[in-house]
């Protein structure tokens, strides 16, 4: 099936909806880690591996200006500009990029035909969550908590461990989705909102 | 009176009257101004006004001056924090902006029903003509997303129910799979049926 503009615009806006649905969920709790994991970021990086590129980096955005303009979209029902008082400002910003740099590497996997695509799915988001987001997260928290980088850098290691498990998942569930949805990962043509 | 995505308390007070244009500017106004300013007198001054303006709006005060504990924790550490860093006027500072801005920020969404706040939203998002960008897309894409939130929320508590009742709670991850793909169904047939009435289906002109 070819994707139409208005299958596009549908998926950016469902999937926008779906990461408020887990921003707003109760957490996972985690064995061994008092900070439990939300999906939040788990759904930023399925909007990349899900959607592709273009499509999932719209997605987010949609979200951000969706909460930012006062939707209580975020997490712990929040919405508005008071997160860019809140400590998570940085990780917010970063999401697009993440679902974008995600997205982009799992399309690329997947149209080369690599094998084992659980793997590459996995890099492609622990890319986005670790070399994207965590830097992000750390450098916002530097700005909003007026602190150095390496306690900021330690604020952000309670984290660690949830998003490796979370890349792991977010392949996984793509994966799955993919084989549902063969043709939304790999198609080229970009949504243009 | 809360609904998981509204903070909106119906009420006649002048600022549930005001335009939300003012409202949003309010709250640009005030977070910013906290957040580069750098004062212990402007973040502190901007906090009072804020507890000042929302007991005008006729909610009761122990709704309009809550805070989650998550923010009281948080504002307490980053004190906290400061006060061992030597910088205690810092610590006042941040946690004084963190509470102004969400104060700042439910001035508007406790006051401006869902609907206009979506409404000004895309007003407001006209001038991406400019920059190429088609705003009733804009428009559409919000309206759906707006839109679509319950149904996700329901499939959700679906998905969730359907894996406790077999037993498989514990296996968060594994329930979050089905509703992917039913968001991704949901998406594909509605966009199928907005190309069906010819919405969204144009690029460049709405």
């Amino acid at each position: 099936m070819k994707n139409s503009p208005a299958v596009d615009l549908a998926l950016v806006a469902v999937f926008a909806a779906l990461l408020a649905v887990f921003a707003v969920v109760p957490g996972i709790p985690m064995p061994g880690s008092t900070v439990p994991i939300t999906l939040q970021t788990l759904g930023v990086l399925l909007a990349g591996l899900v959607l592709g590129p273009w499509r999932g980096f719209l997605a987010v955005v949609l979200y951000l200006i969706v909460g930012f303009a006062g939707v209580p979209v975020f997490a712990s029902g929040t919405g508005g500009l008071a997160v860019f008082t809140s400590m998570s400002i940085g990780y917010l910003v970063a999401f697009p990029v993440a679902a974008l740099v995600a997205g982009w590497l799992a399309a690329f996997f997947v149209r080369r035909g690599f094998k084992g695509r659980y793997v590459w799915l996995t890099v492609a988001a622990a890319v986005g969550s670790f070399l994207i987001i965590d830097p992000a997260g750390i450098a916002g928290m530097m700005f909003v908590g007026q602190t150095d980088f390496l306690t900021a850098f330690a604020w952000n290691l309670p984290f660690v461990l949830g998003d490796a498990v979370k890349c792991f998942a977010a392949a996984a569930i793509a994966v799955a989705v993919n084989k549902a949805f063969p043709v939304l990962l790999a198609a080229r043509r970009a949504a243009a909102i | 009176m809360r609904g998981v995505f509204s903070l909106y308390v119906p009420g006649d007070s002048v600022f549930h009257r005001l335009g939300s244009g003012w409202k949003y500017l309010i709250m640009f106004g005030a977070t910013f101004t906290g957040l580069f300013a750098q004062n212990v007198w402007v973040s502190a001054g901007l906090l009072a006004a804020m507890l000042v303006l929302l007991a005008c709006c006729r909610v009761s005060l122990g709704y309009a001056w809550h805070l989650p504990w998550g923010v009281w924790l948080t504002a307490a550490l980053l004190v906290g924090y400061q006060i061992l860093m030597g910088k205690p006027l810092t610590g006042v500072i941040i946690a004084s902006n963190l509470v102004m801005a969400i104060y700042a920020a439910r001035l508007l969404t406790m006051t401006t029903p869902g609907p206009a706040l979506i409404d000004a939203l895309t007003a407001a998002l006209g001038w991406t003509r400019l920059i190429g960008l088609n705003p009733q897309r804009i428009g559409l894409a919000i309206a759906l997303m707006v839109r679509s939130l319950p149904a996700l929320l329901d499939s959700y508590g679906q998905v969730r129910d359907a894996a406790r009742a077999r037993g498989r709670e514990r296996n968060y991850f594994a329930a979050v799979t089905p509703v992917v793909v039913r968001a991704v169904g949901y998406a594909q047939a509605t966009g199928q049926a907005l190309a069906a009435r010819g919405l969204g289906e144009d690029r460049v002109e709405g």
